[in-house]
């Protein structure tokens, strides 16, 4: 089966006529035609590949965190819509927010509430979907500092809240992790785990690990120190932290660490490889997804880029930046860690979802996690040793060249390297990477992962820069422009078996919401212009289209409503790092503004308005 | 005749250092290393061949202006008839002065180029040896310099004071961050540009421990007179445990003076361009300060580093080097004299 | 002859002149470390420096060429590009466009740059000294187009990545809201 699959991909891809090194383009890269199939069919049976079953549990109809299980699936066993009827879904109920900044939160659906954390000032609403037109049964508002707007990188977003023992948990912009009684809107308990004069935020939507509320901080354009906290579910006290820069003592590691490769072995690693005392403000934030693996007790999540973005001004692998972790999530010890990017050079952050799998390998089953970084190359790594089992490109990349699996080194292309005083040229992936914070989701129906995605490239040129405590400390001036083909963003259907993309479909704008697979083989996506689209999880063919009042950056989830019937929820509102020329009313003249995105995303503001309207969908 | 030679020589290089005034070491022929003595040999080639030609020229064109001219052709009488009459032996005669003085010249030339080029090559032929590799990034008005290491944690960032271990070639990599400078050590080595965007690489080594005064040889800006560099050659053991001593972080200070200075220089305009390690200050746009105390001067080679010219610089930078970057701080003189002190523990 | 003299006279007259029209254009004063005009320490607080209190409508360095390429430098070096970007914004609101929030008079604009501003402006009082402030201050507002277009700067030492401030359009300033302050809708009970 997987020979007559790669047999099939030869084939596409001699059709699609990929002229360019294939070890770094992948096929389809530079089609121009919206719907690019590189494989024609698809076994009935999927690719084999299947969500740990230990990290996923039967469909309840609810969705209590933003990834939906532990493996990060995102996929709803509801089969209610389907590709038959999803044609004739129409909104049910719609609510507007009243804030109009980046919604690139998950709804999260309890019992028969749905709770929505809108951007900065933070509001968490709770609906009554038993009620007519889904009231709002509470409003709580944790009255984040005004100032904490100004500490936020791109844009003022939540990526959203987490249910677990009668709580929902979720972090405020200005570093407050907030505990509110699922039933009546009570705070229990609130923990202020940083510091905005420091420049750290958080965006983070918390993973709930037994009684452990796991969150991080963001941060990693203004200087700060990263870390991953796991406070206490009960009181919200916190019980560890693991930085990701100092001593090992600090970065959790001990004598349980084992790192597969030779590249990440050593004695204080997070001191040793960063001149003078640039570790204590060298980034590596905490601001993307973790995920759980039950059986191996293991939580697995990626640091940020390092800071500066300058990388001359800190010279060595600067560990453990762009680096991805598996921990204990009880004591928070690390097991094992993989670093991506040593001494990441175009802000290739490492925070980027896995989503947790078993697939056949070699004649047995393996089980791996599956992680689309920054830097452009989609890695499984073995949960277990944090071996890369394969790196394969799902983008084009000239910033490097591939990934040696022996000794798991990036091959860089010096000539993409940035010196100080010059200007670098066509950088692919740009800043934002391959694929930045907008998870992905995985369908065990058909064995692929939806992968939304953006297709960018850039100029920079690094400029000498200062650590002001509370300012940016970033040191590149960027200017991005569309990668090959001219769109600017990528619905990608990845098999994750054989390492290769099977469909995907152009989109003129970065796809910047996460995917939602459904047992109805339905995958839904939001686009920048306000679309919401649902396509065929099988052959990529849209099926149906809305439109949406603003630019869709949101989550969308799926799931059984107290009436029995299946629903699909997303936020609309555009806003985010690619959206921030909107949200933030940016100046299209200055190429270089919100950190080089709004250079191209000149034409973002004919096409949207600001919003924030919750969107639920279902069939009449 | 060498005597002479040497007495002018002298001359020359005593109106040259004239203008040196705090350190009286900026003397290209006062050599202390390799590179500088194959330059000042080469200078003792060129000077007394260029003086004798210079004698010979002017000897030559004196005798050419004061003698009598003799026509080349005459016009003599010859059975009645006028006759043009051309003196071929004295024609030959010319020419051979001419190809002979073309053959003196071109050789004189050779031999120089050659001599030349020798010393062109060896001043950039890179050393085989174990070397010290050093970055210089030079800013209006000041040098930063910085040891990498292949352990990132030990590179040491400096500036306006590059210590060197005696006998071991230092490789240079200059560039800069603004403006086109020049870097020139004249005991120890040649000049060479520091040009924005590029990199380019000098060697040089010391041989004889010593206190070596450079200067920024490419205008750059106002103060472009006032931007020096020192070079101290130690023996190794002294080398390395400078090295070593500047890879701490800045001691925190014991007394309550110093660390009131502490807060001030972390609570004012110090802060926006400074570096001082293990500090919330991480800044450069101006030299970094972590161990400012252990340098011997201020303001790129200007002042001395007293107690006094600490804050006389701070207070008022601009009257001392009008058009240096670093503006005035206007403190009350406790916390001035508080600064002042913090910055003198910085060992 | 007479005409030759008349010829040479009105030529004479003419260097003259022009030698006296040079010296009446005064040399570019570049002030290294006097106090600009209104950065007494009483003026230095916002609500006393407005624009009728001796400052002129530029600020004391809108027409000064050095003090705003002074200006630009600092810009970068105090990491206000992280924020505004080259004037486009990005986690602070864009400075080349003709919207202001706290005010477009140089007077505003010290104030903003020293005092901070409540929705993430950090205040840089006794970090940036008056003058330097002021420098900026005429940067900020020739990155809109504002001050003199023969003092503002025309290049860039950084990638291009926006025209030169020299080349943009003058356009009137406007006052915005600032940005506003959510009132979530009532709260039901059930």
């Amino acid at each position: 089966m997987r020979l007559s699959t790669s047999a099939l991909c030869i084939a596409a891809l001699s059709v699609t006529g990929c002229g360019l090194d294939s070890r770094r383009t992948p096929a389809g890269a530079e089609g121009q035609e919206p719907h690019i199939v590189l494989q024609t069919s698809l076994p009935a049976g999927g690719t084999g590949a299947h969500i740990d079953a230990a990290a996923t549990a039967p469909e309840d109809g609810q969705w209590i965190r933003p990834a939906k299980d532990f493996a990060s699936s995102r996929f709803s066993g509801l089969k209610e819509i389907n590709t038959s009827n999803v044609a004739s879904l129409k909104p049910a109920w719609t609510f507007p927010t009243g804030v109009k900044r980046g919604q690139e939160a998950a709804p999260i659906v309890v019992g028969h509430m749905m709770y929505v954390v809108t951007p900065y000032p933070n509001l968490l609403y709770a609906f009554d979907l038993s009620k007519p037109g889904a009231s709002v049964k509470w409003m709580y508002n944790p009255k984040p500092l005004t100032s904490s707007q100004g500490e936020a990188c791109c844009d003022v977003v939540n990526r959203g809240a987490s249910y677990a023992d009668g709580k929902i948990i979720y972090a405020t912009l200005d570093n407050n992790v907030v505990a509110v009684d699922a039933d009546n809107g009570k705070e229990v308990w609130r923990t202020r785990v940083g510091d905005i004069n420091k420049g750290e935020t958080m965006t983070i939507a918390p993973l709930i690990v037994k009684d452990r509320v796991i969150v991080g901080n963001s941060g990693g354009e203004m200087g700060v120190r990263g870390w991953l906290k796991g406070l206490d579910l009960k009181t919200g006290a916190v019980k560890w932290t693991a930085l990701t820069t100092g001593p090992d003592s600090v970065v959790l590691i001990g004598p349980s660490f084992k790192p597969f490769y030779e590249k990440d072995q050593g004695t204080d690693l997070g001191v040793q490889t960063w001149p003078g005392t640039t570790w204590q403000i060298g980034g590596g934030g905490v601001w993307g997804w973790i995920s759980y693996d039950p059986s191996l007790d293991l939580i697995f999540y990626g640091t940020s880029n390092p800071g500066p973005w300058n990388p001359e001004q800190r010279p060595g692998d600067n560990k453990w930046t762009s680096t991805f972790f598996a921990r204990r999530p009880e004591t928070g010890e690390a097991i094992w860690a993989y670093q991506m990017n040593p001494h990441d050079l175009h802000d290739y952050d490492g925070v980027n979802e896995s989503i947790l799998l078993d697939i056949p390998w070699k004649g047995s089953r393996r089980g791996i996690l599956v992680h689309p970084d920054r830097n452009g190359y989609m890695y499984a790594l073995d949960r277990t040793t944090g071996e890369v089992v394969y790196a394969n490109p799902y983008v084009h990349i000239t910033s490097s060249d591939s990934v040696n699996l022996k000794t798991g080194e990036l091959a860089l292309n010096p000539t993409k390297e940035p010196k100080l005083g010059k200007t670098v040229r066509d950088v692919c992936p740009a800043a934002p990477g391959g694929k930045d914070w907008q998870p992905s989701s995985f369908s065990p129906r058909t064995g692929l992962m939806y992968v939304p995605h953006q297709n960018l490239c850039m100029d920079e040129q690094p400029t000498a820069v200062s650590y002001i405590s509370g300012t940016p400390y970033v040191g590149m001036d960027v200017r991005m422009k569309p990668g090959i083909g001219g769109n600017r963003g990528f619905l990608t259907a990845w098999n994750p078996v054989t390492g290769r993309p099977v469909w995907r479909i152009a989109e003129p704008f970065p796809v910047w919401s996460g995917t939602l697979a459904t047992a109805g083989d339905v995958v839904f996506y939001g686009t920048m212009e306000g679309w919401f689209k649902a396509v065929d999880a099988r052959t990529g063919a849209l099926l149906w289209k809305y439109k949406t009042t603003s630019g869709i950056i949101g989550q969308p989830v799926a799931y059984r409503g107290p009436d029995g019937k299946e629903y699909i929820a997303v936020l609309s509102g555009v806003g985010g790092w690619s959206g921030a020329i909107v949200a933030g009313g940016l100046d299209p003249r200055d190429s270089s503004a919100a950190l080089g995105f709004v250079g191209v995303m000149r034409d973002l503001p004919t096409v949207t308005p600001k919003g924030g309207t919750l969107y639920v969908f279902s069939l009449r | 005749m060498r005597r002479a030679m040497r007495a002018i020589a002298m001359m020359w290089a005593v109106l040259a250092c004239a203008a040196c005034s705090l350190h009286n070491a900026q003397n290209a022929l006062d050599a202390a290393g390799p590179q500088s003595s194959r330059i000042a040999g080469l200078w003792w080639l060129m000077l007394p061949i260029a003086s004798v030609v210079w004698v010979i020229v002017v000897a030559v064109m004196l005798w050419g202006a004061a003698r009598k001219r003799s026509p080349r052709e005459a016009v003599e009488s010859r059975g009645g008839s006028d006759v043009l009459v051309r003196d071929d032996a004295r024609d030959r005669r010319m020419t051979r002065i001419v190809a002979a003085g073309v053959i003196v010249t071109a050789m004189t030339l050779f031999l120089m180029l050659i001599a030349d080029f020798r010393v062109g090559q060896a001043l950039t032929m890179a050393p085989s040896t174990k070397v010290v590799p050093i970055k210089i990034l030079g800013h209006q008005f000041w040098w930063e310099v910085q040891y990498p290491d292949s352990v990132p944690n030990k590179t040491v960032i400096t500036a306006n004071e590059i210590h060197i271990p005696v006998g071991t070639p230092v490789v240079m990599e200059l560039s800069s961050l603004d403006v086109i400078h020049s870097f020139w050590v004249p005991s120890l080595t040649g000049k060479k540009d520091l040009l924005p965007g590029y990199t380019r690489s000098l060697w040089f080594r010391a041989d004889t421990p010593g206190v070596y005064r450079g200067q920024c040889a490419e205008f750059c800006g106002l103060e472009h007179a006032k931007m020096g560099i020192l070079v101290i050659a130690q023996k190794q053991q002294d080398f390395d445990a400078w090295r070593a001593q500047q890879l701490d972080t800045a001691a925190t200070p014991s007394d309550s003076l110093a660390q009131h200075g502490k807060n001030v220089f972390l609570g004012t305009t110090c802060v926006m361009c400074h570096t001082i390690g293990g500090t919330a200050a991480g800044a450069t746009t101006g030299p970094d300060l972590t161990h400012l105390a252990s340098r011997q001067t201020i303001a790129a080679g200007t002042l001395q580093n007293t107690d006094a010219n600490l804050y006389a610089w701070i207070s008022d930078p601009q009257r001392i080097k009008p058009g240096v970057l670093m503006p005035a701080t206007k403190l009350d003189p406790r916390d001035m004299q508080a600064l002042v002190a913090y910055l003198r523990h910085l060992k | 002859m007479c005409s030759r003299f008349a010829d040479r006279a009105l030529r004479a007259g003419l260097v003259v002149l022009a030698v006296a029209a040079l010296a009446a254009c005064p040399r570019e004063r570049r002030t290294f470390h006097d106090s600009p005009p209104a950065a007494s320490p009483a003026a230095e607080s916002a609500k006393v420096v407005r624009s009728d209190s001796g400052v002129s409508r530029q600020g004391p360095y809108g027409e000064n060429a050095y003090a705003l390429n002074q200006g630009k430098q600092l810009f970068a070096a105090f990491n206000c590009v992280g924020c505004h970007s080259h004037g486009g914004g990005g986690m602070g609101p864009p400075l080349m466009d003709s919207a202001w929030i706290y005010g477009f008079e140089p007077a505003n604009i010290y104030a903003t740059i020293a005092n901070g501003r409540p929705n993430g402006m950090p205040s840089f009082k006794n970090r940036i000294t008056p003058q330097q402030t002021w420098e900026l201050v005429a940067y900020v507002r020739a990155m809109s187009g504002q001050g003199s277009k023969a003092a503002r700067t025309n290049r860039s030492d950084e990638m291009e990545v926006r025209s030169a401030e020299a080349q943009t359009t003058t356009e009137k300033p406007v006052l915005v809201a600032p940005p506003p302050t959510v009132t979530p809708p009532a709260q039901e009970h059930p």
